[in-house]
């Protein structure tokens, strides 16, 4: 049961990565985007993206714009939101 | 003899239970540094700030989160505005009854140029909004003051005076050390620049804990500056909130204790809380004035129309001095007060208390009608000499 919930789950292929100058905005957008019915999760920062931040988070690159405009309107202030798919 | 704390506006006793619980559970299950790094504990640790930071952008009808950052104490909150916007000096509005934590800040800071306008309270320990606006001139930079006297329990009309200072183009700090929990306080209606509050008294969170709520952070620098996990590649400190005013390694115990705080307030409702103060002043109140040895500082239940108080009383008695009093108090009757200044001589001063001071009594959401009345017996057994 958890095992097939899991794999839904990454059905949503968590291509995308939004970077942050600080930890508190990445989790706040991981709230705004959870509670939002996005599949999201905190990766450490990849470096070659962003030197801010030791938290970035990863969702479906294909909603990046929707997602960008969530943020804005929860005040969550982000960096850059970049295709990064999973290795 | 059981124990009664009537120290409250000193710091709040006993916590709800899940307080203390949580502080535990912060440091044994938990753990982790708050964006240092992004293993699972530091963004549990991070998760669970934010949580804390959300209850309270709850409580006080904050949009944005990001808007409180966190302090040691109301004290160190206000010193973050006072030092940061008068740095330069200008002139500063404030009142008769403000604690020692906004007067000596303010004091300290006129070799910088900072001069000071004393608005004085009237005889209920109150301020009237129109003398705030007469005290107000061109050159003034900022309004201090403070919402909830810790020596009489009188609450200010903070409403008032913000939309008074908005309309003068002049910023607003208030104290909300003692009304924070106890009294409702609506940040989305209420015009007020800054407020500075603390965990650990009405929040019912842990000692060392404590907050600020920045409408505007331009032109405010923060007190400390260091690491943030944020920015790391460079040596200006971040900007943005709320990490500019969060420099070093967080309370996180502390500030996950004061989330519980919160989230018990939040049930309960802090109406309800400000009634049950209320309740418990009016029978304090009826018990000591049946003698006329014991004076009330400030009003009773006969306050002016819509005039609030939080759970702290000031009394004085004829021929008793506070510490023979307060001595008496704990040692024959086993109840906890504060006696003296409280940090507030100013507040003394027009209250017609100073240099004595007076036996301060502060109950909280845990005191009972029972307690309080064995409170105001004693003090009329204090009162009569026996």
């Amino acid at each position: 049961m958890f095992r097939r919930k899991e794999r839904g789950r990454d059905a949503e292929e968590l291509d995308g990565v939004a970077t942050f100058f600080g930890s508190h905005h990445a989790l706040r957008a991981e709230s705004v985007l959870k509670k939002a019915g996005y599949a999201v999760r905190l990766v450490p920062g990849p470096r070659e993206i962003s030197p801010h931040c030791g938290v970035a988070l990863r969702f479906s690159y294909a909603r990046s714009e929707e997602a960008a405009c969530l943020l804005r309107e929860s005040s969550v202030q982000f960096e850059a939101v970049h295709l990064y798919p999973e290795r | 003899m059981r124990t009664l704390y009537l120290d409250n506006a000193a710091t709040s006793w006993p916590k709800p239970g899940e307080v203390p619980r949580a502080v535990a559970r912060a440091m044994i299950r938990g753990g982790g540094n708050p964006g240092r790094s992004g293993h699972a504990k530091s963004i549990e640790a991070g998760r669970q700030v934010l949580h804390t930071r959300e209850l309270l952008a709850e409580l006080f009808n904050v949009k944005d989160p990001s808007r409180i950052v966190f302090t040691k104490n109301a004290t160190e909150a206000l010193n973050v505005v006072l030092v940061g916007l008068l740095r330069e000096g200008g002139r500063v509005v404030t009142t008769s009854m403000e604690h020692n934590s906004v007067a000596r800040p303010l004091r300290a800071l006129s070799p910088a140029g900072v001069t000071v306008e004393v608005v004085p309270a009237g005889a209920d320990g109150r301020v009237d909004p129109r003398a705030v606006d007469r005290a107000i001139g061109s050159d003034t930079r900022l309004v201090a003051v403070t919402h909830g006297s810790n020596v009489t329990g009188a609450v200010n009309d903070i409403a008032s005076i913000g939309t008074i200072c908005r309309e003068r183009g002049v910023r607003l700090l208030v104290d909300a050390a003692q009304t924070a929990g106890c009294i409702p306080i609506d940040l989305d209606r209420i015009p007020v620049d800054y407020m500075a509050f603390s965990g650990h008294k009405g929040l019912l969170g842990p000692q060392g804990t404590g907050g600020l709520f920045i409408r505007d952070e331009r032109d405010l620098p923060p007190l400390l500056r260091g690491g943030t996990g944020s920015l790391s590649d460079r040596e200006e400190q971040p900007e943005f909130l709320p990490d500019r005013f969060e420099s070093g390694t967080l309370n996180v115990p502390g500030i996950v204790g004061l989330g519980e705080g919160v989230r018990f307030l939040l049930k309960r409702g802090v109406e309800a809380v400000m009634e049950h103060d209320r309740r418990l002043r009016e029978i304090l109140w009826q018990s000591v004035t049946a003698d006329p040895r014991i004076r009330v500082v400030g009003d009773g239940p006969e306050a002016p129309e819509g005039a609030r108080s939080t759970g702290v009383m000031s009394v004085v008695i004829q021929g008793v001095s506070p510490s023979t009093a307060g001595e008496a108090l704990e040692r024959r009757f086993g109840i906890l007060t504060r006696i003296g200044l409280h940090c507030a001589p100013s507040a003394h001063r027009t209250m017609g208390t100073f240099p004595d001071g007076t036996v301060r009594l502060s109950w909280g959401v845990f005191t009972s009608e029972r307690e309080i009345a064995r409170a105001g017996r004693a003090l009329l057994s204090i009162a009569a000499g026996g």
